[in-house]
């Protein structure tokens, strides 16, 4: 019965959306079809579709993006993580750390690219330093969030007991930190994907952004929805794999967490 | 009520009579001479935004070994901050306080205090057994002794079946159980419960309380029970400490002098509610 009532929710969770796309898909062949559409303005899907099997170079240019985000990611999720648990042990990194923080948050991505060629070249660094700038901010404000919502009283038994602050930090405020951790990577994973994306428009001869920017320039538009097709799947997939990890982190507790 | 009749092996009810101090012969500070908990002349104000605020005004009092204190008060009588006080998460405005004549901070390095809140504040992505080894994986606790530990006082208020249930799938009676169990885990000889039971129902509540006192007996731990219900301090406690608010201040101490082990049937006694009468009477005075 449950496991009816289960199938039944995923049924429901995925043919509705497949039917609209499909009606959409359908649609879209259709009017260029009937309104002979030329190729470079909009291309058919089934255009697309063929570009996609026949663009041997993606996969190449995918990972290198991949790669450059997950760098920048893994650099953010380590420092920002290390960062929050000293601003919620510490009141002058509070008060000293955050207003930076913010600050830094406000700059757009966009006007440190330029900056960061100039320092580091067309490398891999400067790409990697902008996927990790532009996910900080949701890894430090979730995480500092998460480490400052352990319960006060479990706060008090831990220092009733004498407990030292790693033992408070890695039994009580961590773990009760996660779901929230995980829920500013679920952000910040997509934020990286961006800023691997706009770092390429700016210096690159690689990479999705790369692909991006070229086939728009050559007007071969097909494979531009091909690049932004897959970058859409990625963002997709970040977003499902952290919310599996969140849900995981919640293991235990009812789901009325953020 | 169940507990009262589940003793662990090896360990006898103690014998009855009033709750008269005895001396605990396996406490290394000889407590035989001094008080377990003694304040004296003890203040607390905080720093308000226009004023002080005077949350408590010189108390004194010695808490025997052994005891069952209640402090019983309305809210803002400075009841709960006393416990903090005691177990050194409040230092005092004034007055001095010694736990075995010791200064708090140093009972509490020396893990004296097994703490009570009103919520059961357990670890939600912990089980039953593993947030009652919570503290056992802090104070000094033998790791292989740790199982069998929590396993045991799991069973002592019959929850040996629950032992691998998050607290969300525990009803509010069981979580307030285990968090009992948590303050209880490495044996402390003070015990500080801050209306443990007043977020459960009559029913829960009565339960819980023959639970305690049947634990309480067993190993006649200090017990400081702070309450705002007026035959919960009278059932449990051997003292009854009746503080008035603004500021906390205790009024009148009231020795209850019925027999142990008690049970329900007590509620219904003469003595119990003319002890009852006398606390209210206290209260409003």
């Amino acid at each position: 019965m449950i496991s009816a009532s289960a199938s039944q929710r995923l049924l429901w969770a995925v043919v509705p959306p497949a039917i609209i796309l499909a009606v959409i898909v359908v649609c879209w062949q259709g009017a260029v079809a009937l309104f002979n559409v030329p190729r470079w303005l909009l291309p058919a899907p089934t255009d697309i579709v063929e570009r996609f099997f026949r663009t041997q170079n993606l996969w190449y240019h995918t990972g290198l993006t991949v790669w450059e985000a997950v760098l920048g990611f893994g650099i953010s999720a380590c420092l920002g993580i290390a960062v929050a648990a000293g601003i919620v042990h510490s009141r002058f990194l509070e008060s000293g750390i955050f207003p930076f923080i913010v600050v830094s948050n406000a700059i757009p991505i966009v006007a440190v690219v330029p900056l960061l060629t100039i320092w580091f070249g067309f490398g891999l660094l400067p790409k990697v330093l902008i996927c990790a700038i532009i996910s900080f901010f949701p890894i430090v404000t979730n995480a500092t969030r998460g480490f400052e919502s352990a319960d006060r009283r479990v706060l008090e038994f831990m220092r009733s007991i004498n407990a030292r602050p790693h033992q408070v930090f890695f039994k009580v405020q961590l773990p009760g930190a996660l779901p929230f951790i995980f829920a500013g990577f679920k952000i910040a994973a997509s934020l990286a994907l961006v800023g691997a994306v706009v770092a390429e428009f700016y210096s690159s001869d690689r990479g999705l952004g790369y692909l991006v920017i070229t086939s728009a320039t050559e007007l071969r538009t097909d494979l531009l929805f091909v690049a932004v097709a897959v970058l859409a799947g990625l963002g997709v997939a970040s977003f499902v794999i952290f919310g599996k990890l969140e849900r995981l982190a919640l293991r235990g507790e009812s789901a009325d967490m953020p | 009520m169940m507990a009262a009749t589940v003793f662990p092996t090896g360990i006898k009810p103690e014998e009855t009579s009033s709750g008269a101090p005895k001396p605990d012969a396996g406490s290394p500070r000889n407590p035989a001479v001094l008080p377990c908990v003694s304040l004296s002349n003890v203040s607390l104000t905080f720093e308000g935004r226009r004023q002080k605020v005077h949350a408590i005004s010189d108390v004194s009092i010695d808490i025997a070994e052994g005891e069952f204190v209640a402090l019983l008060g309305p809210t803002g009588c400075g009841k709960s901050s006393l416990l903090r006080l005691v177990s050194d998460l409040l230092p005092p405005s004034g007055g001095t306080i010694a736990v075995r004549g010791l200064p708090p901070g140093e009972a509490r390095r020396a893990n004296d205090f097994g703490f009570v809140f009103q919520e059961p504040a357990l670890l939600p992505w912990r089980t039953a057994l593993e947030n009652i080894r919570l503290p056992l994986e802090v104070v000094e606790f033998g790791s292989a002794e740790r199982l069998r530990r929590c396993r045991e006082l799991l069973a002592l208020v019959g929850l040996e079946k629950f032992e691998s249930a998050y607290p969300h799938q525990l009803s509010g009676g069981m979580k307030q159980r285990v968090a009992i169990m948590r303050a209880l885990a490495w044996d402390p000889p003070i015990l500080l419960m801050d209306e443990p039971f007043s977020a459960l129902d009559e029913l829960t509540k009565a339960q819980l309380q023959d639970d305690l006192l049947g634990i309480w007996s067993q190993g006649r731990k200090t017990a400081l029970f702070v309450t705002h219900s007026i035959s919960e301090a009278v059932y449990l406690a051997d003292r009854v400490i009746v503080m008035s608010p603004h500021p906390g201040r205790i009024k009148t101490i009231l020795n209850v002098d019925l027999p142990r082990p008690r049970n329900e049937d007590i509620r219904e006694s003469t003595e119990f509610l003319a002890y009852v009468r006398q606390a209210r009477e206290a209260l409003r005075a």
